[in-house]
């Protein structure tokens, strides 16, 4: 009963111990899967191929910083409306740039408010009316869909500016595109808020124990709501590079990015009760996803068979996920 | 021969030894009282009998025969029939549903058997039909009704069992006088039956007026059984108290008689949920402790000024100001801490790290936006220091520490920023015997650097050796407060069974 007998399991090897983190084992996969596609299909590692491949799990991999923030603040926190979002979000920019660069910041600041403000009536939905995340985004969602139906009835619409589709596609330092560096620029900014600051600190703890969070003191309603917020920017941002990257768009183009959003989360460590994990991983996963993607299409299994595995997939993670807690317990 | 005798039945939980030596035995058609203190092992004797708990030792006889209980649905073969003090009701469902609910009648075809039930249900319901008031009837919805009515469901629950040996854990605590008139007249029928009643209530005038014979528990022991009509309520407090320290220690309080007292904390006539009219003062460096039985609405009115649970009458006052707060976050920034019993559901942010554990309050206080962890660390660690903590490291996961360990980080949580009053709120449930120590040092050493501080704690010895002055608490409201010589165990427990 006396203390800290348990407080610290036996040190394993460093080296075995190094082979265990998450992290390492992610890019040993990753590996492995690119070394598995090149040899189904010669030509699939290139680095042509690896820039296009690291381009889509830069859209995936934002998307999936708003879906991270969501899981991780708990209570069965989900953001299903990103899809809708996304869509919105790259036919409102390229409407509003229409093919020339002098409109990609109002495109920009419409999209960003117009995200956020998606993410504010979700997160007022679950925090105030008591909705739960999976029903209120399915909902928001659903309106999202209704709404581009009506708006543009489907048809192609909108043109992405010069600049934008350069800043998606075009190398621009180190032989990586613009899209890449901001990718790498969010993973650091997520990495810093979530360890090193207060607003962080809260998110884990509304994840882990609400009740406790809010005896001491934590505005739990107010962060639950930015967290939805940020999920709706975030998803925003990735409709504009979207919009860069196919040059223009129509209703569902977002839709593809729901599913896998939440795969790559829970890919990386997070768990779908939150309150534990962090955006490391969650790039990781966007990564390995986009790869396992590429190989289903090299190997002509089609968009309904590629939803069927990344389904399968989070099913069997969840399974694991449930042995380990199992086990812990 | 008796109808139910227990012998050296004892029980532990973990290292806990929650019943020791429990010896019982029950007569036909008698009503028998159990009493015990606080944690005095009678709710894990009854729940044995219930067959929701396996006892480790011990014999249990009946009818002479001896018997192994194992489980609720072996408890109701053998002829036992229990009322649930936490209510066990289906809100949803029907008066009459929620009556037969553990022994549905079903036709040939395995059909609720609709006809059955309701008849069966009514003869119930009709006991109480000129007691139980408004909006009551065989067809009404459980979540439509009141308290009071509530608490009749359970009993005519309890009562369709039929069983020959009924276990009734306080049940008259939400009645009226009406109501608590026509149960006694419905006991005193199924005694003439013959039929057995074991009764647990806190209030001494009804453990009068209904028990033939009562049973006090102490410590997980039984300490003796003396019939109703042979004893008197005096008889059977000391009975409870036994001959362990009659008096409090003075613990050289000096600041409790100091002339010039500053109140920090002020309750005139507040109320809200579970609490009435409750009014006391706290002086600077003062421990005022919080006694009586447990739920007796010491909690909710510890959670009330905290913010928790709203307050519906009444003024605080705090360090000279009006003060009234919605939340938790509004209580701390006004100097106040709270530190539950309950860790697992309002302390411990689990899965976290210890650091994060404690730096909450911090951040909040000083409005911090940034988290450095080595500027952290230096004020994490001489508050952990200060509880004697054992962890390895700030960085390890709370849930890596024991119990003592993890409510000592949630202490350490309130010593970086220092609140003006401290509320406790049976701070040391389920924690070892040497983090309890370390605990009481430092609440000490806290009172005296002039720290307000309430304490609640179920644990009478803990409030009789720390609390300068003690307000019992009694069906929501402050029955009596001791102070100095008037500390003494006799007189908490009268004033907790005193009638109401």
């Amino acid at each position: 009963m006396t203390a800290t007998t348990q407080a610290r399991p036996p040190a394993p090897s460093p080296v075995l111990a190094f082979l265990k983190q998450p992290l390492v084992v992610a890019l040993a996969l990753i590996v492995a899967l690119l070394l598995l596609g090149e040899a189904l299909s010669p030509g699939f590692a290139s680095a042509q191929q690896i820039l296009r491949l690291l381009i889509v799990a830069a859209l995936l991999g934002i998307v999936a910083a708003g879906q991270n923030l969501v899981i991780l603040g708990g209570r069965e926190g989900i953001d299903l409306s990103v899809g809708g979002v996304i869509s919105l979000s790259a036919i409102i920019a390229g409407n509003v740039m229409n093919g020339a660069d002098s409109g990609i910041l109002p495109a920009i600041v419409a999209c960003i408010i117009a995200g956020g403000l998606i993410g504010l009536f979700n997160g007022l939905g679950v925090t105030l009316l008591r909705i739960p995340p999976l029903v209120m985004t399915l909902g928001m969602l659903g309106v999202l869909q209704g709404l581009l139906v009506v708006v543009r009835n489907g048809i192609p619409s909108g043109l992405a500016a010069p600049g934008l589709s350069q800043f998606v596609t075009r190398p621009f330092l180190l032989g990586l595109p613009g899209i890449i560096w901001l990718w790498v620029a969010i993973g650091l900014l997520m990495a810093f808020m979530l360890t090193r600051t207060v607003y962080g600190h809260r998110i884990y703890a509304i994840g882990s124990n609400e009740q406790a969070a809010y005896m001491a003191g934590v505005p739990v309603k107010a962060v639950r709501i930015s967290l939805f917020m940020l999920s709706g920017v975030f998803a925003a941002i990735a409709g504009i590079c979207l919009l860069g990257y196919s040059g223009s768009s129509f209703a569902n183009v977002g839709e593809q990015y729901m599913l896998p959003s939440i795969i790559a989360v829970v890919f990386g460590g997070t768990p779908l009760a939150g309150g534990k994990g962090g955006y490391t991983g969650t790039m990781a996963g966007a990564l390995l996803l986009v790869i396992l993607q590429g190989i289903l299409t090299t190997v002509h299994i089609d968009e309904s068979g590629r939803q069927m595995v990344f389904g399968a997939t989070l099913l069997l993670l969840m399974l694991f996920y449930g042995r380990g807690r199992a086990m812990r317990g | 021969m008796s109808k139910i005798e227990l012998r050296g039945v004892s029980k532990a939980y973990g290292a806990t030894l929650a019943l020791r030596r429990g010896d019982l035995s029950i007569d036909a058609g008698e009503v028998h009282v159990l009493i015990g203190s606080n944690g005095s092992g009678k709710s894990t004797l009854c729940k044995i009998l219930a067959g929701s708990v396996r006892p480790d030792g011990g014999e249990i006889l009946i009818d002479g025969k001896p018997v192994t209980i194992t489980g609720p649905r072996s408890a109701r073969d053998h002829g036992i029939g229990i009322f649930y003090q936490e209510l066990s009701l289906a809100g949803h469902r029907t008066v009459s549903e929620n009556i037969c609910l553990s022994d549905m009648p079903v036709t040939r075809a395995g059909f609720v058997d609709r006809d059955a039930l309701e008849a069966r249900a009514a003869r119930y319901v009709a006991l109480f039909a000129s007691v139980a008031g408004d909006g009551f009837s065989a067809d009404t919805t459980v979540e439509n009704l009141r308290a009071d009515q509530r608490q009749l469901v359970e009993i005519m629950k309890a009562l369709a069992t039929e069983a020959p040996v009924i276990i009734f854990d306080e049940p008259t605590s939400a009645l009226d006088r009406a109501q608590v008139d026509r149960f006694f007249e419905i006991l005193r029928d199924l005694k003439a039956e013959g039929r057995s009643i074991i009764f647990i209530s806190h209030r001494m005038d009804e453990i009068f007026a209904i028990g033939d014979r009562v049973t006090v528990i102490r410590d997980g022991e039984t300490v003796g059984t003396e019939r109703i009509a042979d004893t008197n309520p005096a008889a059977v407090i000391r009975l409870m108290v036994g001959t362990q320290d009659e008096l409090a220690p003075t613990n050289g309080a000096p600041h409790a008689t100091a002339v010039a007292r500053t109140f920090v904390l002020t309750l005139q006539n507040l109320s809200g949920k579970g609490f009435a009219n409750v009014s006391f003062e706290v002086a600077k460096g003062e421990i005022l402790g919080f006694g009586g039985l447990h739920g007796q609405g010491q909690s909710s009115v510890l959670r009330a000024i905290f913010g928790v649970n709203p307050v519906a009458s009444g003024e605080i006052v705090l360090g000279g100001k009006t003060y009234a707060a919605s939340n938790p976050r509004e209580a701390i920034r006004r100097g106040l801490a709270y530190v539950s019993g309950d860790r697992g559901r309002d302390g411990v942010i689990s899965g976290r790290p210890i650091l994060e554990n404690v730096t909450p309050i911090h951040y909040l206080r000083q409005k911090l936006r940034l988290a450095r962890p080595a500027a952290l660390a230096d004020r994490v660690r001489p508050a952990l220091e200060a509880l004697h903590t054992k962890f390895g490291g700030l960085g390890h996961p709370i849930n890596s520490l024991s119990g003592g360990n993890q409510q000592k980080i949630v202490i350490a949580r309130w010593l970086i920023d220092r609140p003006d009053v401290l509320l406790l709120d049976d701070p040391t449930k389920g924690i070892d015997l040497s983090a309890k120590t370390d605990l009481f040092a430092l609440i000490r050493k806290l009172a005296a650097e002039g720290m307000g501080i309430v304490l609640y704690s179920s644990e009478d010895a803990e409030l009789l050796n720390n609390a300068d002055r003690i307000l019992v608490f009694n069906g929501g409201s402050v029955r009596r407060e001791l102070t100095g010589a008037d500390r003494t165990r006799y007189n908490l427990y009268q004033a907790a069974y005193e009638a109401a």
